[in-house]
Formats: C-alpha cells, structure tokens, sequence
C-alpha cells in the first residue's frame, strides 16, 4: 500500500538542473514508467525517492508522510539497479537474503522467503552460485528476486534491461510484466527504450533536460503528444516531422501539400505516424513527390523513406511493393491522423 | 602446445634464460653468501689473507673443529638478547599496521566516495607528505619529544610510523576503493544498512585483497624501518634494524660484526616466509587497480 505524490521536486547542482519541478501523483498499485533520453534526469528522480540523492526543493510524500529526511533504508524501498550491484562475495541465496538479514527479520522465516523469492524468477537451481558465475540474465533476475524478497512498499527499476541482449530483453521484460501484476506493488521503472515503456507501463511520464513534457498513458502519449518532442520520441519509428507553412488550410513544405488542415496561418510542424500514410497506387497523386531515399523491408511490411527538407519521412507499405532508390514516389496522408506542433515551442496546435 | 608460428627461435629462447639466469643469481648471492657466511668466525668472513676461507671456513675450524659455528647466533640472540629487538620490531609492527589500516580503510573509503572537490587536495598533500624523506619529519620531532618526555619509547615512534606511511595506505586504499562501483553502497543502503553497516558488511569483504597487499606493504615499512627506529629509540626500546647497526657500530670485540650478520639473517628469514605465503594476494592486490575485475 503505497501512494507517492512528488511535489514541485527539484535537483539541482549548482548551475546545472537535473530536475525541474517534478509535480506527480503516483497511485497505488501503479505501474510509472521514466522514459527520456539520457541525462533527462529520471535516474535522478528515482535516485531521490529511493533517498540516495537529497532533493534541493520540494517534497517526498509515502502515503502521506513526508520521506525526505529519512534514510533509503528507512523508506521502505527496493531498487534494481542497472549494473545489478549484486554483492560479489555472496553467493545467490545469501544475495537474495541479505535485506532480511540486515533488517533483524525473524531468521526462521528466510528460508522460505529466499525460496519463494527465487521460485518467482526461476532460480532456483542456481542458489549456490556466486554472481561471477552467472549470466546477465541471470544476475538481473537475482537482482529483481533479492528486490521482492521482503515486500517492499514501492519497487524502483533504474535500467534493468539495457545490459541484456535483445533477446532476453524480450522475455525478461514479460517477466517483469507479469511479475508486477503478481505482486501488484506501486513500480517506478526508468527506461531510455520507449518499447519498454509502452508495453509496461500504466502511465508513462517523459522528460527532457530535467523537465516532464507528457504524463501519461502509453495510448495518450502515442495518440496525442504534447509536443514534438514527444512525437520524435515515441513510436518505431518515431513520427515524421515536417517543418513548413500553413495559409488558409494548407501546409507546405518542399515536395509537400497537404490540404484540409483546421489551424491559423504561420509557420508550424506537421507530424505523422508512418502507419497513418500509405503509397498511392496506379499513378495517382498524394500530398507527397518526391524520389525514394531508402527502401527497408520489415518482413509484415515495406518501410519507403524520402527526404523532406533534410527530415527522414517513412512510410509504411505493402510487403509487396517493391521500387529502386532515387524512383519517384507519391504519397497520401491521411489528414484526420495529422498532428500540427507550434514550429518555435513545439507545443501541440488544436483540440 | 604452441604453434610453430608462436615459438620463439632456439638462440633467443637460450639467451632469454641465460640472462634470468644471471640475473638470479645477480639477485639471490648477496643473501646466500650472508646466510652462508654467518656460520662463520669474522676472520673467515671477512678475510684478509684469502677471501676463499669465507667458503671452506678454515679459521672457523681451527677453533671450533667444524667449519660450521652458531656463536655469532647465539652471541646475538642469547648475549646481546637480540629476542628484545625482535619483540619490539613485533609490537610496532602490529600496531602500525592496525592503525595504518583502520584509519586507511575508513579515510580512503571516505575520499573515494566523497563529492567534493577539496579530497583531490587532500590526495595531493598527503602525497607530497609521502614524497618527503622521513628523516626530516623526525628531525623537526625530535626537540618537542625530548620536552613532552615521550622519547626513546615504543608508542611514539608508532605514532610517527603511522604518520610516515598513512599517506600511502590512504592513496592505496583510495584507488581500490574506487574500483568498487558506487552502486554496491547503495544497493546496501536501499536493501537495510545504514552507512557504516553498507561499509563493514558489504565493502569490506569485496575489499580484503586491497586490505592485505595494503597492511602487507605498512608491514614492511615499519619492519624496514631504520631512520626513525634510530633517531627515536632509546637503547634498550630498540627494533631490529637499528639494534644490527648498533652491533655492526662497535667493532672492538671479534664476535660483534658476526652478530650483526647473524641478525640480519635472522631478521630477513621471516620476510621470506610472509611474501611466499601472500603472494597471490600481494600480486592479486598489486594488479587490481590495473584490471577490471
């Protein structure tokens, strides 16, 4: 049972700004994804709800009651960290035991804690193990059982997938899903990889230079971005942007025309996703002509890339087209799927 | 086996170990001509007439009818009751390195996790403090331990050994412990510790092969040390070192020099027996910074 309400949180060293005004209610039972590149300040936000970094202003609320005084111990908290910091020396069942060791819990009862623990992760044929002798994936999972072995209030992932290949990423990212469901404990996870994001999340907030652009869930933050910074972030691949002129409805770039948009006269960003467009078919013109830049072929379907005034534009196609690079290509967007963003702030325009 | 592209030609392989070889025996025959030559009287020793009596023992013969005598140990051990020197070298050994070492331990742990600028300083000062020969420090000691009346006793030259070496065991210890990511403290102090719980029980076992080439090395300087034994020691407080050079000192008597020779014998012998017996972790502990681990 753990609400966690962050309010107007900052960190700053110096200068420099790691976080700024961090202003979130975060439910019980959540599962809150930090996504940004790196250097946003995520792992500084988590750092300080865990208590390992103090916060220059603002405070940490648990249920209530403000945490910013109080040691990492004394919060409650347990945390996978990306490097694992799994204690070399021990061996894995000592691992795994030891925040109930060093917290006095009633020795009679580790045991079967450190079993359950590790029965949840599959590890069990690995207890007596030193971490050495594991495998990335492996350790991870020791890392995650030695987290749940003592029902923390609130669960803090900083990266734990971004040392694993990308196979087992796929798998342990599952685990860790349906883990989280198990368990159902409050989840603060930073991850830099926005797949991660919208496959675990319940609600994604996603931060620039220290500053939170969108809270949200993942379905929002795909379907609405607040801003194009957001749009460039999310999605495989990420939305085109276009940077152009609108007059009376109609946004032009170099190659581009498109028609029928509702927004005031200036300079602005269109954006769209690559599913919301499509190739046109014998001959017919779209709102883009320009000579193919790239063909990638995905396998379910066919990637077509021009260039729009130095901007990458993809294009989902048929798996069954098929063209040369520099052939001309004509695009169609589907206008009820654009997004228009203010050219100088980045600001979403409309609705 | 190594491939034929990997081995190196017949002519340098001979001459690679005939210069390991010299260099053996370069390194090895100073101290197996004293271990030898301490069985001796002087005059075999240290003969003038033929420098071969020092192998054969001819005058050792003459007057004791073996070529082998033990009277420069026993006149070292026994007479001049070496075993004194050997008990004192033993306590300030012991507390040298356990106070090196605590405050070593506990200080480089601090720098190496400290944020601030000024530990860089710090690590610089105590750097020119180990630069500086240790003669002049106990120079400048030496009047205000005459007046305080702590002269010539073992505590005090402790406490200067202590100050001699700390800066090194702090440097050392530093850089070990900033091969040890952060992250293990933190995971400590997220799974249940507080600070020094962090420290003692996850820290310190990661960092025993530091801890030990560290304390092995403040061994060796307060077994070797000779300036402040010296300057700070009365006689009858004194440790090994100085106590071979003050046998070495008076040379009126025939069987002095030979004790002298027969201590440093016995003095070196048990080095011989520490190093063999740590040297996986001195080299272990030597290599460590330079490697990841």
């Amino acid at each position: 049972m753990a609400e966690i309400q962050l309010r107007n949180l900052s960190k700053r060293w110096g200068a420099f700004v790691g976080v700024e005004n961090f202003d979130l209610t975060i439910a019980d039972k959540e599962f809150l994804v930090l996504l940004g590149p790196s250097g946003c300040g995520k792992t500084t936000t988590m750092r300080m709800i865990a208590g390992l970094e103090d916060a220059t202003e603002g405070d940490i609320l648990v249920d209530g009651n403000r945490v910013n005084e109080l040691e990492p111990k004394d919060r409650d908290v347990a945390m996978v960290f990306q490097s694992y910091a799994l204690y070399p020396n021990m061996n894995v069942y000592e691992n795994i035991r030891f925040p109930l060791k060093v917290r006095g819990i009633d020795p009679a009862t580790h045991d079967e804690k450190v079993r359950r623990a590790s029965a949840m992760v599959e590890l069990d044929d690995f207890l007596h193990r030193k971490p050495a002798e594991l495998s990335g994936g492996q350790r991870q999972r020791v890392a995650l059982a030695r987290a749940i072995v003592r029902e923390p209030n609130v669960f803090l992932m900083d990266e734990p997938l971004s040392n694993l290949d990308a196979k087992l990423r796929v798998s342990t990212r599952a685990q860790i899903k349906n883990l989280s469901h198990e368990l159902a404990v409050t989840t603060i996870y930073v991850t830099h990889d926005q797949i991660e994001a919208m496959t675990l999340a319940d609600r994604v907030v996603i931060m620039k230079q220290g500053v939170v652009q969108q809270v949200g869930t993942p379905v929002d933050i795909y379907d609405k971005p607040a801003n194009a910074f957001v749009a460039s972030f999310i999605g495989s691949p990420a939305m085109n942007l276009i940077d152009g002129e609108i007059k009376d409805g109609v946004f032009t770039a170099q190659n581009t025309t498109v028609s029928g948009l509702n927004a005031p006269d200036g300079p602005v960003t269109l954006g769209f996703r690559a599913e919301d467009a499509n190739v046109t078919e014998n001959g017919q013109s779209g709102e883009i002509n320009a000579p193919i830049y790239t063909l990638e072929l995905l396998g379910d379907s066919t990637m077509v890339s021009v260039r729009i005034g130095g901007q990458l534009v993809s294009v989902k196609a048929d798996k069954t087209f098929r063209s040369e690079i520099d052939d001309k290509v004509s695009l169609h967007i589907h206008t009820e799927h654009c997004h228009l963003f203010d050219a100088k702030t980045g600001a979403r325009l409309g609705e | 086996m190594a491939s034929r592209a990997q081995r190196m030609p017949k002519s340098l392989r001979i001459a690679s170990s005939l210069f390991v070889l010299f260099w053996f025996i370069l390194a090895a025959f100073p101290f197996a001509w004293t271990v030898w030559g301490s069985f001796k009287v002087e005059l075999d020793f240290f003969s003038i007439a033929d420098w071969t009596n020092a192998i054969t023992g001819e005058r050792t013969q003459a007057v004791y009818g073996s070529s082998f005598t033990d009277t420069g140990y026993a006149g070292a051990w026994i007479q001049e009751e070496f075993w004194r020197n050997v008990l004192n070298t033993g306590i300030v050994c012991f507390f040298v390195v356990t106070i090196s070492l605590t405050i070593g331990t506990l200080g480089g742990y601090a720098l190496s996790r400290s944020t601030y600028n000024y530990t860089f300083w710090l690590l610089i000062t105590a750097l020119i403090f180990r630069a500086m020969p240790p003669i002049t420090l106990v120079a400048g000691y030496l009047l205000p331990f005459f007046e305080w009346n702590v002269w010539g006793i073992l505590p005090t030259t402790i406490i200067v050994l202590v100050a001699i070496n700390q800066p090194f065991t702090l440097w050392m210890l530093h850089s070990f412990f900033k091969n040890i990511p952060s992250e293990l403290d933190e995971s400590a102090k997220v799974d249940g510790c507080n600070q020094f719980q962090a420290f003692r029980r996850v820290i310190i076992p990661v960092m025993w092969p530091g801890v030990i080439t560290t304390g092995l090395f403040s061994f060796l300087l307060a077994y070797n040390d000779f300036a402040v034994g010296a300057m700070l020691l009365s006689e009858s407080n004194r440790t090994m070192v100085p106590a071979i050079a003050a046998f070495l000192g008076t040379t009126q008597t025939e069987g002095n020099v030979m004790f002298a020779v027969a201590a440093v014998v016995s003095a070196t012998v048990p080095l011989f027996i520490l190093v063999m017996f740590f040297q996986r972790q001195i080299v272990g502990g030597l290599t460590a910074g330079a490697v990841k681990g």
